[in-house]
C-alpha cells in the first residue's frame, strides 16, 4: 500500500531541452486541493514538442484533474502552469489565443448535435473568427475546402460535411471530433480517457490516429485506463493519490512499477495492470 | 466538390432571427419621441432607489397587495375547479371509455375555445358593466379564461397518455371509472400539479393587471400613484410586489423540485421528455398542502368579502346606442385587425428575440446575468399598461409604443425560461468551446443556444399566441388595435359594436392559436 508514495519519481527528459524551444506544457509543483486529500499534490512535469505521453493511474489518482489543469479549465491553488513557456495570460484576448493552441478531445466528444459536420468543424475556428464569420457559418457553412481536407486526412468522405452530426455512426463521430481538433490547429493535444467507452477495434483505431497526429510541434498527453495500450507512446507518467509515482520512457517501464501503481486499487484496474505486465517487462515498443 | 445544401439557418441563428425587429423599432424610436418627459423618467428612475417608507402609504399598499394576492388565489382556485371538471368533460379518451363516443368531447372543446380566446381583462370589464364593482368580478374574470385554458391542457395531457394500462385494466374486468382513475391518475398528476403552479404565477400577474383597470387591489394603487407622479410611492408598491412574486415563483419552483414535478416547459433540450420523465414524489405532502389550501381559500374569501350570490344580481343594461349595425360595420376593420396583428408580431419579436440577444450581449460579465434576472423580474410583475403609460411620458402613442410595453412584459417571462433552460442544458459544450479559445458570447451561442433553439422557439410560438390575446391590454392604453376600439365601444354602451368586436377578436385569437400550434409542431417535429 505504501510503495506508491515512497518510490522516487524517475524523471527523464530526453531530447528537446537542447533545441531551445520552451516545452509545450510545463507544470511546476502544482497543488490542487480536494475535499479530504489533495487532488494534485506537488506535481511537476514537462511535455516537449513531438512527445507522446500516457497518463496512468487507478481511478481517483488525479488524471482528470491534471488534464483539467493542463487545458486551463482548473487553476491550481499553488504552483505554475506554463504553456510554451508562458503563464496564463491576463488579458482576455491573449488568453483566448493561448487557449486556441490547447486542443482537448473530450470523452463525450461534445459535438454540437444540432449543427452539421462542417459547422462543427468550424466551431474550432471560433477563437480566431469574429462575429460576422461565426454568424455566417450558421447560415452558410464556411471554408469547405479546409474542412474537406481535415476529413480526408482522417479517411472520412467529404460528402459528410453537409450531414447533421446526428446522422453519423459512432466511429464517424470519433473521427469528426478528431477532425475538429485538427481544424483547431493546437500545439498541445489533451485527451481524457478517450478510449474508455469504445469497443477494442475502435479504441485501437482512435489511438493510432491520435499518436499519428502528435508530430512536432504538437505534443500529446492522454490519460489511459489500460496499460496494455502503451505501445506507441514515448513516455508514461504514473499518478497515484495526486502524486507522481513514475515518469519514464515506456521502454524502461517495468511490470512491477505498474503493479505498484495499481496496488490496492479497483480490481478491474489491477486486472488491467496484470494483463499488461508481461509486455511491460519487455518494453512496449511494437 | 462538396455540394452545399441551400441556405438554411442553423438552430442558434434561428433563435436570433426574431430579434431583427429590434432594428426597425430602433430606427422608428427617434421619430416617436415627443421631446418632453425625460425629467419624469429621471425622477422615476431615481425613485427606484428611494421608495417611500411612510407607514401610512405602506399600510395602504400592503392592503392593496393583500387584495391582489387574495383575488389571484381565489381566481386561481376557481379556475382549477372549473378547469378540472371541464377538462375531464372535454377529454376524448374519457368519453370514449365511458360512453363509447368522443363526439361530446369535440363539441365541448369547440365551445371552450370562446372563453379561452377572450382575455381576462375583457371578461372583467364586461362583468363590471353587468354586475358592478365588487371583489368577485376579478375572481370570476380570472377564472373564466384560466379555467378554459386548464381544461384544454388537462384534456390534451389526458388524451396524449398511453392507454396500455387502461386497456389492460378494462380487459381484466375493472369498471370504467375505477380503471380510468387507476391507470391515468398517477401519470397525469405530476404534469397537472406543475401546470397548476405555473397558473398561480399567471394569476398573480393577471390580478395585478385587473387592478390597474379598476377592479381593486394593488394594481389600482400603482396606477393612481403613477398618474399623480408619486414615483416614490409607486416604487414602494413595485418593490413589495416584486418580493411577493419572486417568493411565489421561488416557492413554487422549490415545491416542483421537491416533489419531482416536471418543468412546465422544460427547455433542457430533452425534446419535452422531462414532462413525462419526472415522476411525482411525496404524495402525503402534496395532499397536506391541498388540504391546508381549502380553509386558507375560505378565509381569503371572507377577508375579501366575496359574495357569490351578488354575481347573480345583474344590473339592467343601458339601452343600445341608436346608431345600430350599420355603424358597427362601418368601423375601420382592416386597420383595426392589421394593427392588432402588427402589434402582436412586433411585441412577440421583441420578447422572443430580445431575451437571447440580451443574454448574449451581457454574457461576458458575471453581474450581467444578475442584472438581467432583475430586469426580467420587473418585466414580469409590471403590468404592461403601466409600462405603456410610462413610455408615453417620452413617446407618442401608437403600435410601437404598445409593442414595447407588451414586449417588455413577455420578455420577462421568456427571459426567465431561457435562462433556466440554458442552465439546465449543462455546461459541457459551452465549456469545450471556451477551452478552445472561443469567446464567451460565441461559446454561449454555439454551445448552449444550439440545443435550446427549437424548444425555445416552440415556446415562443405559444407565447406569441398569448401576446395576441394580451394586445387588448395595451391597446386600451396606447390607443392601437382592437383593444382601443373595444374600450370606446364599451364606454359608449354600443353593445352591437362590442359584440362584433368580440367576435372578430375571438376569431383572430383562434386563428392565431391554430397558427402557433402548427408552428410549434413543426419546430418540435423537426428536432
Amino acid at each position: 500500500m505504501t510503495i506508491g508514495h515512497s518510490s522516487t519519481p524517475t524523471s527523464l527528459h530526453s531530447s528537446s531541452e537542447a533545441s531551445g524551444q520552451p516545452p509545450v506544457l510545463e507544470l511546476r509543483d502544482v497543488h490542487v486541493p480536494g475535499r479530504q486529500l489533495p487532488r494534485l499534490d506537488g506535481l511537476s512535469l514537462r511535455l516537449e514538442a513531438g512527445e507522446r505521453v500516457a497518463l496512468l493511474g487507478p481511478s481517483g489518482a488525479g488524471k482528470s484533474t491534471l488534464l483539467a489543469v493542463a487545458n486551463g479549465l482548473l487553476a491550481p491553488r499553488r504552483g505554475a502552469v506554463l504553456w510554451q513557456g508562458q503563464p496564463r495570460a491576463r488579458s482576455a484576448a491573449r488568453r483566448r489565443r493561448q487557449q486556441a493552441r490547447i486542443g482537448t478531445l473530450w470523452q463525450d466528444l461534445r459535438l454540437i448535435e444540432e449543427l452539421s459536420v462542417q459547422q462543427n468543424l468550424n466551431a474550432a475556428r471560433l477563437a480566431r473568427w469574429g462575429w460576422p464569420r461565426a454568424l455566417l457559418n450558421l447560415l452558410w457553412p464556411l471554408e469547405s475546402e479546409a474542412c474537406a481536407a481535415v476529413l480526408r486526412r482522417l479517411d472520412l468522405d467529404p460528402v459528410l460535411l453537409d450531414q447533421p452530426v446526428t446522422a453519423l455512426s459512432g466511429g464517424q463521430r470519433q473521427r469528426v471530433a478528431l477532425a475538429r481538433l485538427l481544424r483547431q490547429e493546437p500545439t498541445l493535444l489533451l485527451a481524457d480517457e478517450p478510449l474508455a467507452s469504445l469497443d477494442p477495434r475502435l479504441a485501437d483505431e482512435l489511438l493510432q490516429l491520435l499518436l499519428h497526429l502528435a508530430q512536432p510541434p504538437r505534443a500529446l498527453l492522454l490519460s489511459l485506463h489500460r496499460p496494455d495500450l502503451l505501445g506507441g507512446f514515448d513516455r508514461a507518467i504514473g499518478l497515484r493519490q495526486g502524486r507522481l509515482v513514475f515518469d519514464q520512457p515506456v521502454q524502461t517501464l517495468r511490470a512491477d512499477a505498474l503493479q505498484t501503481l495499481y496496488a490496492g486499487a479497483d480490481p478491474a484496474d489491477q486486472f488491467a495492470a496484470a494483463a499488461a505486465a508481461p509486455g511491460a517487462a519487455n518494453g512496449f515498443r511494437p | 466538390m462538396t455540394a452545399h445544401a441551400s441556405i438554411q439557418p442553423a438552430p442558434p441563428l434561428l433563435v436570433l432571427l426574431p430579434a431583427l425587429v429590434v432594428l426597425p423599432v430602433l430606427l422608428a424610436l427617434p421619430l416617436l419621441l415627443h421631446g418632453g418627459g425625460w425629467d419624469l423618467i429621471g425622477q422615476f428612475a431615481w425613485a427606484a432607489l428611494t421608495p417611500c417608507l411612510d407607514p401610512l402609504v405602506l399600510r395602504s399598499l400592503l392592503n392593496g397587495l393583500g387584495v391582489t394576492v387574495g383575488m389571484a388565489l381565489l381566481g386561481w382556485a376557481l379556475s382549477l375547479v372549473l378547469g378540472l371538471s371541464l377538462g375531464l368533460l372535454s377529454s376524448r379518451l374519457l368519453w370514449r371509455t365511458l360512453a363509447g363516443s368522443a363526439l361530446p368531447a369535440e363539441l365541448i372543446r369547440r365551445l371552450l375555445a370562446l372563453p379561452r380566446s377572450i382575455h381576462e381583462l375583457i371578461w372583467g370589464l364586461l362583468l363590471l358593466q353587468l354586475i358592478g364593482q365588487q371583489p368577485a368580478v376579478a375572481v370570476v374574470a380570472i377564472a373564466i379564461p384560466f379555467g378554459a385554458l386548464v381544461a384544454r391542457v388537462l384534456s390534451d395531457l389526458l388524451d396524449a397518455l398511453p392507454t396500455d394500462g387502461l386497456d389492460a385494466l378494462r380487459a381484466a374486468g375493472a369498471p370504467a371509472p375505477a380503471a380510468l382513475l387507476t391507470a391515468l391518475g398517477p401519470p397525469l398528476l405530476p404534469g397537472l400539479i406543475s401546470y397548476g403552479g405555473y397558473r398561480l404565477e399567471c394569476a398573480l400577474r393577471s390580478a395585478t393587471l385587473l387592478g390597474v383597470f379598476g377592479l381593486g387591489g394593488l394594481g389600482n394603487e400603482l396606477l393612481l400613484t403613477q398618474q399623480s407622479l408619486q414615483f416614490h410611492e409607486l416604487w414602494s408598491g413595485l418593490w413589495l410586489l416584486l418580493a411577493v412574486m419572486l417568493s411565489l415563483e421561488g416557492g413554487i419552483g422549490m415545491l416542483r423540485r421537491r416533489w419531482s414535478m416536471p418543468r412546465r416547459f422544460g427547455l433542457a433540450g430533452d425534446g419535452g421528455k422531462g414532462r413525462c420523465g419526472a415522476a411525482g414524489r411525496r404524495g402525503r405532502e402534496i395532499l397536506l398542502v391541498l388540504t391546508v389550501l381549502l380553509p386558507v381559500l375560505l378565509l381569503v374569501a371572507r377577508g375579501l368579502a366575496v359574495d357569490p350570490a351578488a354575481l347573480l344580481h345583474w344590473q339592467p343594461l343601458p339601452p343600445v346606442a341608436p346608431q345600430g349595425w350599420a355603424m358597427a360595420l362601418a368601423l375601420p376593420w382592416a386597420a383595426l385587425v392589421g394593427s392588432t396583428v402588427g402589434l402582436t408580431l412586433l411585441a412577440a419579436g421583441l420578447a422572443v428575440g430580445g431575451a437571447p440577444l440580451l443574454l448574449l450581449l451581457l454574457a461576458p460579465w458575471r453581474w450581467g446575468r444578475l442584472l438581467l434576472q432583475l430586469l426580467w423580474a420587473f418585466g414580469r410583475l409590471w403590468p404592461p399598461p403601466l409600462t405603456a403609460l410610462l413610455l408615453l411620458f417620452v413617446l407618442q402613442p401608437g403600435v410601437i409604443t404598445a409593442a414595447l410595453a407588451l414586449g417588455f412584459h413577455n420578455l420577462g417571462i421568456l427571459g426567465r425560461l431561457l435562462l433556466e433552460g440554458s442552465e439546465a442544458t449543462g455546461p459541457a459544450r459551452e465549456q469545450a468551446l471556451l477551452c478552445s479559445g472561443t469567446g464567451p458570447r460565441l461559446a454561449l451561442l454555439y454551445g448552449r443556444f444550439s440545443g435550446l433553439a427549437r424548444s425555445y422557439l416552440a415556446y415562443g410560438a405559444y407565447r406569441a399566441d398569448v401576446i395576441l390575446r394580451e394586445t387588448v391590454v395595451v391597446g386600451l392604453v396606447a390607443g392601437s388595435g382592437l383593444g382601443s376600439q373595444l374600450r370606446e365601444s364599451l364606454s359608449a354602451f354600443a353593445w352591437d359594436q362590442l359584440a362584433l368586436l368580440l367576435a372578430v377578436y375571438a376569431l383572430l385569437t383562434l386563428v392565431g392559436e391554430d397558427l402557433s400550434d402548427r408552428g410549434r409542431q413543426r419546430l418540435l417535429g423537426a428536432a
